[in-house]
């Protein structure tokens, strides 16, 4: 009964674990814009709306419906992501973008709420249970129309933290990028960083190979002081139940394990029984054990007669 | 109208047919996929993997109308082989070849003795000497790294490793690192013969412990958080290695430690392999820089055995003469479990009809398993 307890309490805990670590905490306001004044994007209709950017930054799918918007501190659940549509799973690592337009409406992607320009905006995504938060940040009001405020690096940085963000006013530097990444990434920085810093390769083998050295030698100074504490434990095992001092144990041992007579009796088997592995100097000789498993018993194939 | 009708449909197939779209690309690629056979049957090379190889070359270089939209190419989406592709290039069959491999290895003599993970370690020179040679042949550092494991002697790793980093030259990584593991009895015995003198070769080790059940079961436990922790990009190939020996060493799941050695070990291997070779097209495989990986191979073997033993002549000086180990075992720390032991122990008896190496190689040889995983898991970490 205590056995059966015992695995429902870990299946349980397994189960809310891998739920938690299923949840939408890694999705990320990743960039907004308050006020669109035509020289950035167009929704469906051809208009000119604010809009609110979300990234996934996991590297697995993750669906949104249900995930409430809001822009109201005093209601968590003002626009919930509506159920149905397959655009709201977001791709690993990937954006989707919502019109802050007030008027729902039009689609999945259309919010129920639109910003005030010129004043702070605050802006939160709520899990699908409307007490957790997800993320939030608060817009500051100096942002002029056609800037967005956006995350330094896509998903990168903690919750409504003002230093991770910055205003984008469409420059070179300072590009506007809805639906697309904040950096705009053309190569593989670790591999160009290696190319650049590291030519010869010397770098690498130095580090990689203090790190595979480390790696072993860690172990093998764990092993070695396992099998210290396992040959004492066992030393001291033997004593109490074998011999009372270590001079008997010494011939004890020496009667049970000697090469010589193992060697002697499987030379004889195979001298007499001709018996041998594959390899004709080789003689295995295995315990039969027969390993018990209720999938294979006979016993719950076997229906229990009826009692009268 | 009749004649017409038949001979443009005549004409149309004629199209289709291999011996219309063959070029001598297509060719070459034939005769290679039929020396590997070869090797594989009448020099018993590597048979398990260099047949389904050698096979899979054949298939993957059958001519055909590719802008037919046939759906038959490995490279074609949705067509079986292309399925059947998918464990190598998502790099999901290597970590199941890993848990047979842990199910099928006996880690006791390196658990007898744990200092010879070091020699392990060593070999793994080979991959990094590998990387700089490939940086100044002109590889970028990521296909640098994926080409450089060829030098960890194990394929599984090998795929893994450059199905994550260069894609595109899996082929020729794979097909290379195989190819020497099979010429492992021919590449390392003159070097070990080179670097080590009489007196050496004939150093006797002591015979290793008994080493108990409990340290069996510990192993794989200790051995994946001590390796995960420092490397977790190794995860994969690791936790199925050390997953596939505690089935094993525990005692109670030995259905499961013969269905992964045995049974899913046979089915992957025969999918790995076909679907490797098979992704040799000839367009892609009949390049310059596939003759550059073969060489990097050669020299990344060759840095690896020579490395594992001149550690073992230096770790001997600092040594108790009653401890000294003998270098025959160096070349044993490239993971080509168990051929390279072998090697170590055909090495030793020749010069001592007494001395049997076989169990202190088997040591430094399943450590390099380990140390080959930790090495790719290292250049994931810093290049993908």
């Amino acid at each position: 009964m205590k056995k059966r307890l015992l695995t429902l309490l870990l299946v349980t805990l397994a189960c809310v674990t891998a739920v938690s670590a299923q949840g939408r905490r890694g999705l990320r306001l990743n960039e907004v814009m308050i006020a669109n004044d035509s020289t950035s994007v167009v929704d469906d209709f051809g208009r000119y709306s604010a809009w609110v950017e979300l990234y996934n930054s996991t590297f697995a799918p993750l669906e949104i419906s249900s995930v409430f918007i809001t822009n109201d501190r005093s209601n968590n659940t003002l626009y919930p992501v509506p159920l149905g549509d397959v655009n709201t799973e977001i791709p690993a690592r990937q954006h989707v973008l919502f019109w802050a337009d007030g008027e729902p409406n039009k689609g999945t992607f259309h919010l129920n709420f639109t910003f005030t320009p010129g004043e702070d905006n605050y802006l939160a995504i709520y899990d699908a249970n409307g007490l957790s938060l997800i993320d939030e940040i608060v817009v500051p009001g100096n942002l002029l129309p056609g800037q967005s405020y956006a995350r330094k690096a896509d998903g990168e940085g903690g919750i409504n933290n003002p230093e991770d963000w910055e205003v984008r006013d469409g420059s070179e530097a300072k590009y506007i990028t809805p639906s697309s990444n904040n950096i705009i990434k053309s190569t593989n920085n670790k591999v160009d960083s290696f190319a650049e810093n590291d030519p010869h390769g010397f770098a690498m083998a130095v580090m990689a190979m203090c790190i595979v050295f480390s790696a072993l030698l860690v172990l093998s100074i764990c092993f070695y002081i396992i099998s210290r504490i396992g040959a004492s434990v066992s030393r001291s095992r033997k004593i109490k139940a074998l011999a009372s001092d270590d001079e008997e144990l010494a011939d004890h041992h020496h009667e049970q394990d000697s090469g010589e007579v193992i060697a002697a009796i499987s030379a004889a088997l195979a001298e007499h029984l001709d018996a041998h592995d594959r390899e004709s100097t080789i003689l295995t000789i295995n315990k039969v054990r027969r390993a018990y498993s209720p999938w294979s018993s006979k016993i719950y194939n076997l229906r229990e007669l009826p009692r009268k | 109208m009749f004649s017409e009708f038949l001979t443009q449909n005549l004409q149309e197939f004629w199209h289709l047919t291999g011996f219309y779209n063959a070029t001598w690309q297509h060719l070459v690629m034939l005769v290679v996929g039929l020396f590997f056979i070869w090797l594989a049957i009448k020099k018993n090379f590597e048979p398990m993997l260099l047949v389904p190889i050698g096979f899979g070359i054949l298939i993957g270089n059958v001519p055909f109308n590719t802008t037919a939209g046939l759906e038959i190419g490995i490279y074609e989406e949705g067509s079986v082989l292309n399925i059947l592709y998918n464990g190598v290039s998502a790099g999901w069959y290597p970590p199941l070849i890993f848990l047979g491999i842990g199910a099928m290895t006996d880690f006791s003599a390196l658990i007898a003795n744990p200092k010879l993970m070091l020699i392990g370690a060593a070999a793994q020179f080979g991959i990094f000497g590998a990387y700089m040679v490939a940086l100044l042949l002109g590889f970028a550092p990521d296909q640098a790294g994926a080409i450089a494991i060829i030098g960890g002697a194990d394929g599984p790793t090998a795929i893994f490793l450059s199905s994550k980093l260069a894609p595109n030259l899996m082929g020729a990584i794979a097909v290379s690192a195989y190819s020497y593991m099979a010429l492992v009895p021919v590449i390392q015995p003159p070097l070990m013969r080179l670097l080590t003198t009489k007196n050496e070769r004939l150093i006797k080790m002591k015979p290793a412990r008994a080493v108990s059940q409990n340290e069996k079961i510990i192993f794989p436990i200790v051995g994946l958080i001590l390796t995960c922790f420092v490397v977790p990009s190794g995860l994969p190939l690791l936790g199925m290695l050390f997953f596939g020996n505690l089935l094993r060493e525990c005692g109670v799941t030995n259905r499961l430690a013969k269905t992964a050695s045995n049974a899913l070990t046979d089915i992957v291997t025969i999918l790995l392999g076909m679907t490797v070779g098979a992704s040799t097209q000839a367009s892609e495989f009949l390049t310059s820089e596939t003759i550059r990986i073969f060489l990097l191979g050669f020299m990344a073997f060759i840095i690896a055995s020579a490395s594992g033993v001149i550690f073992v002549k230096l770790f001997n000086l600092v040594l108790p003469k009653s401890k000294k180990i003998n270098p025959l075992i160096g070349n044993a720390g490239v993971s080509a479990v168990p051929m390279s032991a072998r090697i170590s122990n055909n090495l030793g008896l020749e010069y001592d009809p007494s001395n049997y190496l076989l169990m202190h190689a088997m040591g430094p040889n399943v450590a390099g398993v380990i140390g080959s995983a930790v090495a790719a898991g290292v250049l994931l970490g810093f290049l993908a």
